[in-house]
């Protein structure tokens, strides 16, 4: 509260810069954490999938653009921090947009467990996005011996989308609450003072 | 008009903003993340695993494998002298350079590992890489400071391979665990648990003779071509640092990636 109270004698183009420099930064973060594999935090060799959780912070409380506009820039920013085709882009953009188009005032309430819920299943939904990448260009490539068979992608992707969906649903409030938080604050600072 | 002005004049900082956002996320792409993983090195710097280096040339006490080691320079010098007899063009085994292991795959579908080491210390694309007990991948991208490697045992890495005893030649392909799948050329080919597996002169991305692995297990039913399974001597899960060596079939490494523009290696197959 003491924060928030202080944010409103800021020049508000002070607040915005903050805002979007702190926004920015937790990105960044996201991002630098992605080629670790810190002891606790993997399963089968597979860690959580930051951006996701990241994209499903951001798409929580905002418009279907915004979550799609967010799943398109950090999809970009994966493909370049590990290989561009396929693409991750096409995989968090729908993410973004389902989280925002979810009904959470009717279905779900906005707390730990169903942010969890949802990362588990927006994680799962990624990885098909990217076998079914990965199957299509294994089905129009020519030569079927060098790429990966069919049967190999889907058996891999049982193992990423289940260690990746259970792992990024447990690390899911540790982005998603301090985000959260600030962003909340933000949104009160722009009220005008009652 | 007024109303298309103030439209503007509310929501250019807007537009600015995603715009921002989309092109500097689109040269990062482009740039394969140069920056991110220039900044991950700085960062991860103070906690490198330092003892890699000294772990890396710590010299064996076992007194079989000193023999082992010294009868193994014997031979190769003799292998070379004959060479030469035969007028073979040898190139003198050129020293790699220890790198340490800085970081894994930034997605789950390839098999890759980032080294803290770069352009600066004359690291090219398509070196090879190998860890302690046999090879590891080849290098696919390089920034000033850090450089990514794709490993063998990635899905789309396939690799010429010859069995060390019986010369039967076949190819591995990954299975992202510390285990790749042989398929050989022949129909019945003269292979048994415990051969040694290294890369043959088929290979367009490696020089021929490199340890890659042991048969663990020979499947010669299986159809289009008979398998086995192969367990790469390296820790590939567990890699700490590993040796960087120049590739003299580099060219050829470089020629397939070219062809893939920004992709870090979905044509390595050979």
């Amino acid at each position: 509260m003491t924060l928030n109270f202080n944010l409103l004698r800021w020049p508000p183009y002070a607040v915005q810069m903050l805002n979007w420099s702190i926004t920015v930064a937790s990105v960044l973060i996201c991002l630098l954490i992605l080629p670790t594999r810190f002891p606790g935090m993997t399963l089968l060799g597979v860690g959580p999938n930051w951006l996701l959780i990241w994209v499903v912070a951001w798409s929580v409380n905002r418009t279907v653009f915004e979550g799609m506009l967010a799943g398109l820039v950090l999809g970009w920013l994966q493909d370049g921090v590990s290989a561009a085709q396929p693409t991750h882009a096409l995989s968090l953009i729908l993410v973004g947009a389902l989280t925002a188009r979810l009904q959470k005032q009717r279905y779900i309430q906005e707390d730990f467990i169903s942010i969890a819920l949802i990362v588990f299943g927006m994680a799962v939904l990624a990885e098909t996005v990217i076998a079914v990448q990965f199957s299509l260009q294994t089905l129009s490539s020519a030569s079927s011996a060098s790429r990966y068979d069919l049967g190999r992608i889907w058996l891999y992707h049982q193992q990423i989308a289940l260690a990746s969906a259970i792992l990024s649903s447990l690390w899911a409030p540790t982005v998603y609450y301090p985000l959260n938080r600030w962003w909340e604050q933000i949104a009160a600072s722009e009220q005008p003072p009652a | 008009m007024y109303a298309i002005r103030r439209w503007w004049d509310r929501n250019s900082i807007r537009f600015g903003l995603i715009g921002l956002a989309l092109g500097s996320a689109w040269l990062i792409r482009q740039t394969q993340g140069s920056l991110i993983y220039e900044a991950y090195r700085g960062l991860s710097q103070p906690f490198g695993n330092l003892p890699a280096e000294t772990a890396a040339r710590k010299t064996p006490t076992d007194p079989r494998t000193l023999e082992l080691e010294q009868r193994l320079v014997e031979l190769e010098s003799q292998n070379q002298k004959l060479q030469a007899l035969l007028g073979e063009v040898t190139q003198s085994p050129t020293k790699g350079q220890v790198a340490a292991v800085i970081g894994r795959s930034a997605d789950h579908w390839w098999q890759q590992i980032t080294l803290g080491r770069g352009q600066q210390d004359d690291i090219k694309i398509g070196a090879i890489v190998s860890g302690e007990g046999g090879l590891v991948g080849r290098v696919v991208q390089v920034t000033p400071n850090t450089s990514r490697v794709l490993l063998i045992s990635d899905p789309t890495s396939q690799l010429g391979v010859t069995v060390s005893r019986s010369r039967n030649m076949g190819y591995i392909r990954g299975q992202s665990a510390n285990r790749v799948i042989m398929e050989f050329f022949d129909k019945v080919p003269d292979v048994r648990p415990g051969d040694v597996i290294s890369t043959s002169s088929y290979s367009q991305l490696f020089p021929a003779g490199l340890p890659v692995g042991i048969v663990e297990s020979v499947n010669l039913n299986r159809s289009p071509a008979p398998e086995a399974v192969i367990e790469l001597s390296a820790p590939i899960s567990r890699l700490e640092w590993v040796v960087v060596t120049p590739n003299p079939k580099a060219e050829s490494a470089l020629l397939p990636s070219g062809k893939a523009d920004s992709n870090a290696g979905s044509n390595a197959a050979e």
